[in-house]
């Protein structure tokens, strides 16, 4: 019992620390958005990239930066409804 | 290693590193300047550089010089600099991809970084809750902050201890659960404590609001971190909502010079927020113009703060996304006694310039600006005004006074005018190849070594460019001497102490001759010069202090100051075949194969060696060398024989003529010299023996100082002729330096590489060779003089850091493809601008916008008949053409104007040969962006050659719609050899063409992920053979025999074998077939690829991958077995793709993205190499090993250097080249070649390990280079 305690505490504290670790309830939802937000955060932290799509979009790579930043706060659309 | 050593393994360099900014900052880093004197931190993809700015006196000449190159081995992501209270130099601080932060130093005796402190804080890698994307310092030097995407921020604390050393303290993280952070600025405080502000989004309501009403009332909060330095921790302290829109932060200067606080840049208004006072708030204004939108929306994408600590005053200037760069200034309050408070009253901005859109903009004290542009050239502008006269352009100054800083409520728009440079002008531009489209490498000049071709820039600053590898020359003089070739020339003094040239002295062989030209303020033939003019000369030389020495074939003529001729008469049936001077000596070989030397006293009269000993065959050429500074006389010379020896003599008076080594040579010697140059690892001058041969190699050795041996001999082929050497001297700003001048079928100067400090040889970028030069040094002119023919050239040479020389043709819109014509040099580009108004329909706005003028002014009525109209639109359209070259004019320094959802297009012939200019042009109308192009020769129209242009139509539009993305291939016919282009037809296709491929005397092209082969028909292209062949989209298309490669935009390349009716005899009316066959086992978004040999394709991928990969032998076997079908055809698919799989031969994480790769050679007589472009300026090469030794050797070398010197950004070496996926047959050169950077401990410790000599290590680094590529 000890020890599945034990494994619980350290999983949360994974999940505090790493976010997008997953756990056994995770929807589809949560883990397309996290994957979603990685990708987006990715494509801002890699110069070149942002430059491809920069030249992609005509627009400045700050802007498309910006698009990036903001697609990160909702990336594949709200969560289903919850049925209880 | 095992892969590596079971298959073809490559060798990686770069040839020229990408130019692309990704941050920069201001810093003062040399110990000892004024502080108003700031160097540029900067970093380039995976570099970081130290620039300075090199001024003359009067300011009239300007120079960025980079003084510090490094290549860190990681991504860097964000710089800074501070001070550190009481420190004498700034802390520079980057934040990478290594999960690390280091703080570095530079070290001005060694001329390197010094790494101070790295500190681990997370995983390595872009992640999105790693710190690293956002890097702040305090503006007093107290603390930096970095901060992820998401979530995590940590502070460390810097500090000084009583010995001087920098401490940092441990993190102090400030992490928000589902944060997203859009901005981080350091606020300036005085000295209370520190105080980071940051953009934030808190996601946490709408991730767990199904109905998405949370999402709708998302905020975006300006959030004060307060660093405690007394507690040693870091507070949330202060938090409150902005406008959403928010994307920018600065911090305004506080304490004694300012309110302190922030400004916050939204789109269309700039808000300036803080705890203690009032908010402030005016709209970014807007451009005024017949073609632009007054509905468009600016952000600000760049900006930099200017303070004068002295005077508490400061200001902004904040960019827009289209270049406009404004100055934002603040007023404050007064109080009752009329005292300046802390609180700000209102802010003003004033238009000031248009620049390039800028990653980083940076205001250098010395009054400059410093553009690290986006894309195209970076620039450094000289500030002549700060625009603060208010009666200056008062339609362009504008002020908060009636806008409230309630984000809700309504307000008017602002609009200025923009205009050309009026209060800065540029000062340098600084050539850069970011963003490198696409590049070919060819030669249709048929020069010696193949030219680049390349596509390069954005919008209106768009280039077409031909590259060479060589230095740039500015022709001064190049004046005809009449009929006769001349062969040599040298330019005297009159007196050794004078400063300039006085005689130039030109032989002819052909004609058996001398001129003797005067060096004045003109250069003039001499008519009674004391030099023999009736004969060819041989050498001329100043000896001792004023004795002019001419030796030619029968004697040796020596012209004394007071005027008196000494000759001495060649012994009887000899004459002399070579000569060579130095300021004391000078030695002579006879056609007897004897050495006749001589010794001048203080009397400047030459006095003979009673001996002449015999050489082993014919000299054929003879140096001394330079007399050292401060003796007497040289110690060596070296005799070149045509038995293909050279023989190091001693010529010290002691032991005159005496051999001491003898070298054998592959060819015949022509030129040899004796120099002496700094060898840059000790500093130390060094005697160098360069030799030229009769095969137009060159080789350099060093003599030792003590036994007269040559060593370290390093070879280079130069050209078809033999090779002629000219010792010179490079003027540069503090020193001069001797070259050498080495004349083949083209010249090359050999020096020291300031910023390298290795030696380096580089052709000069001439029309014609030299058959000689030398140094030219007048009142005017600090340069060379040389031959070319019957010609006199007196040029200057420019920089000699860059190694690459660019003709620059210019372009309308992005360049996206290009193609050549195979028959001769033109070129066919094709052209497309997102978001951008078409000619068209800015000619329509413009004609529109002249009719509304005219009304405002009251000479047109309003017309009422549309017949009116007509006429109206007619009226106006002619100017407008008049224009047309005004306003491309005004386009190149303002940008294209935009418009959401339009796209501008065009094709151009260009002729960088000859015209050097695009020779025709033709616009796509109908929203329709061209994205690809071939030239095709058709087989049904008996070989003639067309253009093809594959374009989409309504780019970028949603899904849904009331416009559909389609595709129209475009059919041109060539006319006046290719330079004109004739409309013959369209097709249209239900998806954008992205790839086109001449194939077979047809056109094959991806239409979505369908293969297709065309023919050429009367009104459209006709069908004739289709095959799907990868899963989403096909993005390039490459072909060998019946083989097609077809590139997926995500999944990697297939290849398809293209099964014809004809050839295998099948029934008429069977089709064509198109059978895929082999495709990869892993994911990669194709941007680039080529065929390296008929199995083997090498590409390159969005995320900056270069991989190699290879058809297993069945598939390639089967797929060309004889007949339709065959067994191919009945193949079953593997796991739902083709039914064999290819292999991964070699795999190599580069950063920036290729664009282009090629299989050619890159110099004369090179091997043929894989030459890659990348996205942000990139050109590099994959080297194929040739002996299974070398690769053993440079995996060794990689692998101790890797373990030796850690990359000084803190990223593994290993991880950071196998990024995406494990690095596999590829040998980093970049890494190899550090090895000459390392310590001399740590040379000498690798050196061991590989069993070999330091300077072996050092040789076989440097011709892995040399050989293939510059």
């Amino acid at each position: 019992m000890a020890d599945k305690l034990r494994t619980q505490q350290q999983l949360e504290s994974l999940q505090n620390k790493y976010i997008g670790t997953g756990h056994a309830d995770t929807t589809k939802h949560e883990w397309t958005s996290n994957i979603a937000r990685d990708s987006y955060a990715s494509y801002q932290g890699h110069p070149p990239l942002l430059h491809y799509m920069s030249i992609g979009m005509g627009q400045p790579m700050e802007k498309v930066r910006m698009h990036c930043m903001e697609r990160m706060v909702q990336p594949v659309g709200p969560a289903p409804a919850v049925e209880d | 290693m095992a892969n590596v050593q079971a298959t073809q393994a490559f060798y990686s360099l770069t040839l020229e590193p990408s130019s692309a900014p990704t941050a920069a900052c201001t810093c003062n880093v040399i110990p000892g300047l004024k502080s108003q004197d700031q160097q540029i931190f900067e970093a380039r993809g995976q570099r970081i550089l130290l620039h300075r700015i090199v001024e003359n006196e009067d300011r009239t000449e300007v120079k960025v010089s980079t003084f510090l190159d490094q290549d860190v081995f990681g991504i860097v992501r964000g710089v800074s600099a501070f001070r550190i209270p009481g420190t004498g130099t700034d802390q520079l601080v980057v934040s990478s991809d290594s999960g690390r932060v280091v703080l570095l130093n530079y070290d001005p005796d060694k001329n390197s970084f010094k790494r101070i402190h790295q500190e681990t804080f997370g995983k390595s890698g872009v992640r999105r809750t790693v710190p690293g994307q956002y890097l702040a310092s305090d503006p007093r030097g107290r603390c930096v902050m970095l901060a992820s995407a998401e979530k995590n921020k940590v502070v460390y604390i810097v500090n000084r201890n009583a010995e001087g050393g920098i401490l940092i303290s441990s993190p102090h993280e400030a992490n928000q659960w589902a944060s997203l952070c859009f901005a981080v600025c350091a606020l300036d405080t005085g000295w209370e404590h520190p105080v980071f502000a940051t953009l934030e989004v808190d996601y946490n309501d709408a991730e767990n609001d199904p109905s998405g009403e949370m999402y709708e009332r998302r905020e975006k909060q300006l959030v004060y971190y307060t660093v405690d330095l007394g507690l040693n921790h870091v507070v949330k302290s202060w938090s409150d909502t902005v406008d959403y829109s928010a994307n920018m932060i600065f911090g305004v200067p506080g304490g004694q010079d300012g309110p302190s606080g922030v400004l916050v840049c939204c789109e269309d208004r700039i808000y300036y927020r803080h705890d203690k006072s009032q908010p402030l708030s005016i709209p970014i204004p807007r451009r005024r113009g017949a073609t632009e939108d007054p509905e468009r929306k600016r952000c600000i994408v760049a900006g930099c703060l200017h303070l004068s600590r002295a005077r508490h005053e400061f200001f902004f200037l904040l960019q827009t996304e289209d270049g406009d760069v404004f100055k934002l200034t603040m007023a404050m309050a007064e109080d009752a006694s009329g005292r300046r408070t802390s609180q700000p009253e209102s802010m003003s901005m004033r238009y000031y310039e248009t620049f390039p859109v800028a990653k980083q903009m940076l205001l250098i004290r010395k009054g400059y600006i410093y553009i690290a542009a986006e894309n195209g050239n970076n620039k450094l502008y000289h500030v002549n005004d700060l625009a603060e006269d208010i009666d200056f352009e008062p339609h362009n100054y504008f002020t908060s006074d009636s806008y409230s800083p309630d984000p809700e409520e309504p307000y008017e728009p602002l609009y200025f005018h923009p205009r050309g440079l009026t209060f800065t002008s540029l000062a340098v531009d600084i050539p850069s190849l970011h963003p490198l489209m696409r590049t070919q490498v060819a030669n249709p000049l048929n020069e010696d070594a193949p030219q680049i071709y390349a596509i390069q820039g954005t919008g209106a600053t768009s280039a077409f460019k031909t590259i060479r590898h060589g230095l740039e020359v500015q022709e001064i003089v190049s004046s005809p001497l009449g009929a006769i070739d001349y062969s040599n020339l040298w330019s005297l003094k009159h007196r050794a102490s004078d400063q300039y040239h006085s005689y130039l002295v030109l032989s002819s062989d052909y004609a058996d001759k001398t001129i003797v030209l005067s060096i004045g303020d003109e250069v003039e033939t001499m008519e009674n010069s004391p030099f023999l003019t009736t004969r060819a000369t041989i050498s001329a030389s100043l000896m001792g202090d004023a004795t002019l020495v001419q030796v030619h074939a029968r004697g040796v003529h020596s012209i004394l100051e007071s005027g008196t001729v000494n000759e001495w008469p060649v012994p009887s049936h000899r004459t002399i075949v070579a000569a060579s001077a130095n300021e004391r000596q000078l030695l002579l070989g006879l056609s007897s194969s004897e050495l006749a030397f001589f010794f001048m006293g203080d009397d400047g009269v030459l006095n003979q060696l009673e001996e002449m000993p015999e050489m082993s065959g014919k000299v054929t050429a003879l140096s001394v060398g330079q007399t050292p500074k401060g003796q007497m006389q040289a110690k060596y010379a070296v005799v070149g024989c045509d038995d293909c020896t050279i023989r190091v003599l001693s010529i010290e008076l002691d032991s005159p003529l005496e051999a001491r080594s003898v070298q054998a040579l592959s060819a015949v010697p022509t030129s040899i010299e004796v120099i002496e140059q700094i060898e840059p690892d000790s500093g130390t001058n060094v005697s160098y023996v360069h030799i030229g041969l009769q095969s137009g190699l060159y080789l350099r050795a060093v003599i030792d100082d003590v036994t007269g041996e040559l060593g370290e001999v390093r070879t280079k082929f130069l050209g078809a002729r033999p090779t002629r050497l000219f010792p010179v001297s490079l003027a540069s700003d503090s020193n001069s330096s001797s070259c050498v001048l080495a004349c083949s079928s083209r010249p090359w100067l050999g020096y020291n590489h300031p910023l390298s400090t290795t030696y380096t040889l580089t052709p000069l970028v001439m029309a014609q060779t030299l058959d000689a030069a030398r140094g030219f040094v007048s009142e005017h002119i600090n340069g060379l003089c040389g031959i070319q023919g019957s010609n006199l050239l007196i040029f200057e040479l420019g920089s000699v850091e860059k190694r690459l020389s660019t003709e620059t043709v210019g372009l309308k819109y992005t360049p996206r493809g290009m193609a050549r014509n195979p028959w001769n040099g033109v070129w066919y580009v094709v052209q497309s601008e997102g978001n951008t108004l078409s000619r068209e329909t800015k000619r329509a706005l413009r004609a529109k916008g002249e009719g509304v003028k005219k009304l405002e002014d009251g000479n047109v009525k309003m017309e009422t008949t549309t017949d009116g109209e007509d006429a109206d639109m007619k009226d106006t359209t002619a100017p407008a053409d008049e224009d047309e070259g005004d306003v491309e004019e005004t386009e190149r320094h303002l940008g294209l104007s935009r418009g959401l959802g339009h796209w501008a297009s065009c094709i151009s012939a260009i002729d960088p040969v000859d015209a050097k200019a695009i020779t025709s042009s033709f616009e796509f109308g109908e929203n329709e962006a061209a994205l690809c192009v071939a030239a095709v020769a058709f087989e049904s129209r008996n070989w003639e050659v067309f253009v093809a242009v594959g374009t989409g139509q309504h780019l970028g539009a949603a899904p849904g719609a009331e416009v559909q993305t389609k595709g129209f291939v475009h059919i041109f016919r060539l006319v006046d050899e290719g330079r004109e282009l004739e409309v013959v037809h369209k097709t249209e296709f239900p998806t954008p063409i992205y790839a086109l491929l001449p194939f077979h005397g047809r056109l094959a092209l991806g239409v979505g992920p369908e293969l297709f082969i065309y023919d050429l028909g009367m009104r459209a292209l006709l069908r004739k053979s289709r095959g799907l062949a990868v899963p989403n989209q096909i993005t390039s298309l490459q072909a060998q025999g019946n083989r097609i490669i077809a590139a997926d935009v995500s999944e990697s390349v297939t290849y398809v074998v293209y099964k014809s009716t004809a050839s295998s005899g099948a029934p008429a009316g069977a089709a064509d077939r198109l059978i895929p066959f082999a495709d990869d086992t892993i994911q990669r978004w194709t941007t680039a690829t080529t065929m390296v040999d008929y199995e083997t394709v090498a590409g390159g991928d969005k995320f900056g991958n270069l991989w190699v990969v290879r058809a297993p032998e069945q598939a390639s076997k089967e797929a060309d077995e004889e007949g339709i079908g065959g067994f191919i055809v009945n193949e079953r698919s593997y796991l739902g793709g083709a039914p064999y799989r290819l292999e991964l031969r070699a795999h190599y994480y580069t950063q920036d993205i290729p664009m282009s790769l090629q299989r050619t050679a890159l110099v004369a007589g090179g091997q043929e190499v894989l030459f890659w472009s990348g996205l942000q300026g990139t050109l590099g090469i994959l080297v194929p090993f040739v002996s299974r030794e070398d690769v053993e050797f440079f995996a060794q070398l990689e692998n101790l250097i890797r373990a030796e010197e850690t990359p000084l950004a803190g990223r593994d070496h290993l991880m950071y080249r196998s990024y995406y996926a494990p690095v596999k047959g590829v040998v980093d050169g970049d890494l190899c070649e550090r090895f000459g950077k390392l310590g001399v401990d740590a040379r000498q410790k690798i050196a061991g390990e590989v069993e070999r000599e330091v300077k072996e290590v050092e040789r076989k680094v440097q011709e892995m280079r040399g050989r293939m590529a510059f």
